[in-house]
C-alpha cells in the first residue's frame, strides 16, 4: 500500500509539470497582449512594462523566471491589470471565500446524496425509491443560474430570513444560500451513481453468501455492500470536489461572493496573463492532487489494485 | 427396521412461482421430499428445471419477485413463517449453504479470516483466539496449506479451488446438520472438483452432516450421493437409491439423462456418433501446420516502487498438423493456454513466434487484406453462445454477415443460403427474425455453428462450443457438429476441458499443460494407455456415470497445487528430477513413446507420488 501511494504521488508530478508548460505555452500563443488596448501605447512605453514584466526576455527564460517562482516561492508573480496586486494577493482574497462555500456544498452533498442513494437501493422499488429517484432527477435538470434566483425569491424576497448577497466575512446568513444552490446538482448525481452501484452490488454472490452466513441486513449493507458500492461515487467526488471548490462563476457574480469564480472571468476578459496561469494552475493542481486521492482512496477499498 | 429416523430437513408440497412481465411463472411445483441424518441427497436436473429454487426458499435467498408456499421444515423450523431476524439465527449455523461460483462468492474486501470471524461472532460465543484458532484448524481440515497465511489474505489471492475450500471451511465452522451444496464443482477444473468432492464426502462421514447436493452432473451424482431426486420442470420426475435409478431407470427422462452424459470410460454409446474415418497415411502438413507457436503476454508483477513486467508464457513452443476432415481435440485445464491457442491459430492473438501453414502457405505475417481472403475458411464457435452474438441483431442477419463479407450473392440468394443452413443445423425456419435473447442456450449455439458453417470453411474451432450447455442438448449439437463434419469434410480443431466430450469426437486429443503439450495421441490409444502422469491424474479424476465403478475408481492425486505460469520451474512439476541437475529454465522435451503417441518427458508417477 506504502509503494503504491509513493508511485502514484510520484507519477502525479510530471503531470503537474506538463500542465505548467502548456498553460504557458497557451498564453504566449495567444494572440495580443495584456497591454495592446484600442488607444495603442507608444513603442517606448510598451517596452518599459514589457522590461517590468520581464516580457522582453526568450521564451525560455521567462519559463525557467516563472517555475522557479512557483516551485521555490509559491509565488506566481505578479497581476498584469492590478498593478498594486501579485496574483498571489488576489488568490489570497478570492481562494478562502470558495473554498469555505466549496467545503461546506461538498460536506451537504455528500451527506444528503449518499445515505439517500443507498436508502433507495435498499427499499428498491418502493415509494421510497420513488421519491429519492424524483428528487435526483428534479435536482439534476435544475441548474444553478436557475436555482440561485429561486432561493433568493423564497428566502430574501417572500420570507425574508437571509441576505440576497454579498459575503461579509462569510457570515453564515451569507453562506447558506451559495451552498444550496451549489450543491444541490452535486447532491443529485451522488445519490443517483450510489443508488445504482449499491444496487448492483447487492445483486452480487458475495451478498447472497453474506446472507446464507445469517448476516443481518444493517450489517451486509455496511460491512459488505458499502465498500465496492462506494467505488464509482469516489471517482465521481474527486472532480466534483475539485468543481466545488473552485468556485462557481455564476454562484460569485448571483451572490456577489467575491470568490475564484469572478477573477477566473475578470481574468480572462482583461488578458491578464499571470492571474489566468495562476488559476489555472492552481485548478489544475487541485484537480491532480485530488485525483490522487481518488486513487488511494480507490486501493484502500479495493484490495485487488493494491500493487 | 425398528427404529425410525427422523428427517432433519423435510419439504411438502413445495411451489415456487416468479412474477415476470409475463404473469406468474410457476418455477416448482409441488415438491415434497426429506433429507436424513448424516446422508447425502442428490437433486440432478437441467438448468431451469428449479432444481436450486427449493433451497434457496429455504435459506431465504428467492428473488424479490419469488414466493414460496407450502411447508419447509428444518429441525423443528417452519422455514417459511419465519422472521429475516428469526432465519439468521438458523441459516448459516444450523444450515449451511456453498455456491456455484467460488470467484464472485466471497466478499473482495474483506480477509478470509474477517469472513470467517463473521460467522463464529454471529453464531457461537467464543473469544477472539478461539475463533481464530478454530479457523485456521478449518483450513488445516479443508487442506488449505499455510492456514495461518491465507488466513491474512484477500480472496483474489486464491484459486477457485481454494476459495471453494475457504467456502466450505466457512460453512462447516459452526458444525451444521445440514450442508446445501449448489453445483458446487461445476465452474472447477476436474483436477480440483475430484479433490472439493473427496473433501465434502469425508466432512459428512466424519461430521455427520447431511449433504444436499444439486447438480446436473451425474457422474458427481453417482460419485456422492445416497439417493437421487431427478428434476425436471419443476416436479420431480423420479426418485430413489442412487444405484436402483442408475441401473434400473424408471422415467424416459431420467434414462435421457443417464444416456447422454458422456462417458470417459467407453466411447460407445447406444447411439454412437459415427465418427469420420479418417486416411491416416496422409500427412497433415500441407493441410494446416503449427510450428513451434509461443504466445506471451507482458504482466506487471510485483508490488515496490518499480515493479517488473515480464513475460507470461501462454502458449509456450506448441507444434502440430491437422489433416483434412480429422478432429483434434485440445484438453487442459484452465490456464494451460487452450483458447490461446486457438485464438493464435487463427491470428487473432498473433504468435509472438513460430508459424502457422495454412495449405501450404504461412498465416502469420500476412497483411489485413490477405488474411481476410483465408479467413472464409477459418471459423470458430465460442464457448457462451448468447454473448457472442451481437444482441441488436436477428439471428437471422448474425448467420448471414459471413456471407456478405466473403460472398458475391443478391441479398435474396444470401436469405435463401440462410434459411438452407438453418434448416441444417435444426433451426425452424420462422425463427429467423428472433434476437438472441428469445432463444435457448443450444438454439444460440446452433446459430453460432450456421454462421461459422455459411461459408463453408474448411477448418472450425470449436473453443469450449458445448461446455455451457445441458448434457442433452449436448449430445445433439456434438452430433450436429459431426454430422457437417461429414457432409463438408470438415476439420475441427476441439477445444474442451471436459474430458469425456473430447474423448467423443476427436480422431486424436492433445493434452496442454502451462502452454506446452504434454501428451498427444489417438483418441482411443489416450485414453486406453495414458503415459504422462497429468493425462493420467486428468483421467482419473473424471467422474463416471455409473455408481459401482465410480465409487471403486480411485483419484490420482498428485501433491502440490497447480504452479503458476510465472513460475520458472512450472514446467517441471512432473519432472522435479531435472530440478537439481540442470539448470534454469529446462523444458521437458516432447519424445515419440510409440507410432504416433507422443509424451513429453516426466518421472515415474510412483516417483512423484512419494514425493511431498
Amino acid at each position: 500500500m506504502f509503494s503504491f501511494i509513493v508511485r502514484r504521488i510520484g507519477s502525479s508530478i510530471p503531470t503537474m509539470l506538463i500542465l505548467i508548460l502548456i498553460s504557458f505555452a497557451l498564453m504566449r500563443l495567444a494572440p495580443g497582449s495584456p497591454f495592446s488596448s484600442d488607444r495603442g501605447l507608444p513603442p517606448e512605453v510598451l517596452a518599459n512594462l514589457e522590461l517590468k514584466y520581464g516580457l522582453n526576455l526568450p521564451w525560455f527564460e521567462q519559463l525557467f523566471v516563472y517555475l522557479k517562482g512557483i516551485i521555490f516561492d509559491f509565488d506566481f508573480g505578479p497581476s498584469f491589470k492590478y498593478t498594486d496586486k501579485s496574483v498571489n494577493d488576489i488568490l489570497a482574497q478570492g481562494f478562502p471565500v470558495t473554498l469555505t462555500y466549496g467545503i461546506w456544498s461538498f460536506v451537504a452533498a455528500v451527506a444528503v446524496g449518499l445515505p439517500l442513494g443507498i436508502v433507495a437501493a435498499v427499499r428498491h422499488n418502493t415509494k421510497l425509491d420513488y421519491a429519492a429517484v424524483g428528487f435526483s432527477i428534479g435536482a439534476q435538470v435544475l441548474p444553478n443560474f436557475v436555482m440561485a434566483p429561486i432561493l433568493v425569491i423564497i428566502f430574501t424576497l417572500w420570507l425574508n430570513w437571509l441576505p440576497g448577497g454579498g459575503w461579509n466575512g462569510g457570515q453564515w446568513q451569507y453562506v447558506v444560500m451559495p451552498i444550496l444552490a451549489l450543491s444541490t446538482s452535486y447532491m443529485a448525481s451522488i445519490a443517483r451513481i450510489t443508488r445504482s452501484s449499491m444496487l448492483e452490488v447487492l445483486h452480487a454472490n458475495f451478498i447472497r453468501t453474506a446472507k446464507a452466513k445469517g448476516v443481518p441486513m444493517r450489517n451486509i449493507i455496511l460491512r459488505h455492500a458499502l465498500k465496492p458500492a462506494l467505488l464509482p461515487v469516489i471517482s465521481y467526488l474527486g472532480p466534483a470536489f475539485v468543481y466545488m471548490i473552485t468556485g462557481s462563476v455564476i454562484i460569485d457574480i448571483y451572490f456577489s461572493t467575491g470568490g475564484m469564480g469572478q477573477f477566473f472571468v475578470d481574468a480572462a476578459l482583461n488578458r491578464d496573463y499571470s492571474l489566468l496561469m495562476g488559476v489555472t494552475i492552481v485548478f489544475g493542481v487541485m484537480t491532480i492532487v485530488f485525483n490522487t486521492l481518488v486513487d488511494i482512496t480507490y486501493a484502500w477499498l479495493d484490495p485487488k489494485i493494491r500493487l | 427396521m425398528t427404529e425410525i429416523i427422523k428427517p432433519i430437513f423435510s419439504v411438502d408440497d413445495l411451489r415456487i412461482s416468479f412474477a415476470t412481465h409475463d404473469g406468474e411463472v410457476e418455477a416448482v411445483k409441488g415438491v415434497s421430499f426429506s433429507i436424513n441424518p448424516g446422508e447425502c441427497v442428490g437433486i440432478v436436473g437441467e438448468s431451469g428445471s428449479g432444481k436450486s429454487q427449493t433451497f434457496m426458499a429455504a435459506m431465504g435467498l428467492l428473488a424479490k419477485n419469488g414466493r414460496a408456499k407450502g411447508d419447509i421444515i428444518f429441525q423443528g423450523h417452519h422455514l417459511l413463517s419465519l422472521s429475516t431476524a428469526e432465519l439468521n439465527r438458523v441459516r448459516g449455523k444450523n444450515m449451511s449453504m456453498i455456491f456455484q461460483d467460488p470467484l464472485t462468492s466471497l466478499t473482495p474486501h474483506l480477509t478470509i479470516l474477517e469472513q470467517m470471524r463473521e460467522v463464529s461472532s454471529l453464531h457461537m460465543d467464543l473469544s477472539r483466539e478461539e475463533t481464530d484458532r478454530l479457523c485456521a484448524q478449518w483450513l488445516d481440515r479443508v487442506r488449505i496449506a499455510e492456514s495461518k497465511r491465507r488466513l491474512n489474505q484477500y480472496p483474489h489471492e486464491l484459486s477457485g479451488g481454494m476459495r471453494q475450500r475457504v467456502m466450505i471451511a466457512m460453512s462447516m465452522l459452526c458444525q451444521p446438520s445440514l450442508l446445501i451444496a449448489d453445483e458446487p464443482t461445476t465452474a472447477l477444473d476436474v483436477t480440483v472438483q475430484a479433490e472439493i468432492l473427496d473433501l465434502m464426502d469425508e466432512l459428512k462421514r466424519e461430521s455427520g452432516t447431511a449433504i444436499a447436493l444439486i447438480t446436473h452432473d451425474m457422474g458427481v451424482m453417482a460419485r456422492m450421493c445416497d439417493r437421487l431426486h431427478v428434476m425436471r420442470r419443476g416436479e420431480y420426475v423420479e426418485e430413489g437409491l442412487t444405484e436402483d435409478i442408475f441401473y434400473n431407470p424408471q422415467h424416459d427422462y431420467t434414462k435421457m439423462l443417464i444416456d447422454s452424459m458422456p462417458r470417459i470410460d467407453s466411447p460407445d454409446r447406444q447411439h454412437n456418433k459415427n465418427q469420420m474415418p479418417i486416411d491416416e497415411s496422409v500427412s497433415g502438413a500441407d493441410f494446416l501446420k503449427v510450428d513451434d507457436v509461443k504466445v506471451h503476454f507482458d504482466v506487471t508483477v510485483g508490488g515496490g516502487l518499480w515493479p517488473k513486467k515480464l513475460p507470461l508464457k501462454a502458449v509456450d513452443g506448441v507444434s502440430f498438423e491437422l489433416r483434412k476432415g480429422e478432429t483434434l481435440g485440445i484438453v487442459g485445464e484452465s490456464g494451460c493456454g487452450k483458447s490461446t491457442l486457438a485464438r493464435s491459430v487463427l491470428q487473432l492473438i498473433p504468435p509472438s513466434a513460430g508459424s502457422v501453414c495454412w495449405l501450404g502457405k504461412p498465416l502469420n505475417g500476412l497483411k489485413k487484406e490477405e488474411l481476410k481472403d483465408k479467413r472464409k475458411d477459418l471459423q470458430i464457435v465460442f464457448q457462451d453462445p448468447l454473448a457472442s452474438l451481437d444482441p441488436r441483431m436477428t439471428i437471422a442477419d448474425s448467420i448471414m454477415e459471413p456471407l456478405q463479407t466473403f460472398s458475391s450473392l443478391s441479398r435474396s440468394e444470401m436469405k435463401e443460403e440462410v434459411l438452407k443452413m438453418m434448416d441444417r443445423v435444426g433451426l425452424d425456419r420462422n425463427m429467423q427474425n428472433r434476437y438472441p435473447h428469445e432463444l435457448s442456450g443450444g438454439q444460440n449455439q446452433r446459430v453460432g455453428i450456421a454462421r461459422a458453417m455459411i461459408v463453408k470453411p474448411k477448418l472450425v474451432i470449436c473453443d469450449e462450443a458445448v461446455s455451457a450447455l445441458d448434457v442433452s442438448v449436448q449430445a445433439q449439437i456434438i452430433q450436429l457438429l459431426m454430422d457437417l463434419q461429414q457432409e463438408f469434410q470438415l476439420s475441427i480443431l476441439f477445444i474442451s476441458h471436459d474430458l469425456a466430450v473430447v474423448r467423443e469426437v476427436s480422431h486424436r486429443i492433445m493434452v496442454l499443460y502451462l502452454g506446452r503439450v504434454i501428451e498427444l495421441a489417438k483418441s482411443e490409444d489416450l485414453y486406453a494407455n495414458p503415459v504422462h502422469p497429468y493425462t493420467q491424474q486428468l483421467i482419473s479424476a473424471v467422474p463416471v456415470p455409473d455408481p459401482k465403478i465410480e465409487r471403486e475408481r480411485k483419484a490420482i492425486k498428485i501433491p502440490g497445487e497447480l504452479p503458476s505460469p510465472m513460475n520458472p520451474d512450472a514446467q517441471l512439476k512432473f519432472l522435479p528430477s531435472k530440478l537439481k541437475t540442470e539448470k534454469k529454465g529446462y523444458l521437458p522435451k516432447l519424445l515419440e513413446h510409440s507410432p504416433g503417441h507422443f509424451v513429453a518427458e516426466h518421472d515415474a508417477l510412483d516417483q512423484l507420488l512419494a514425493q511431498d
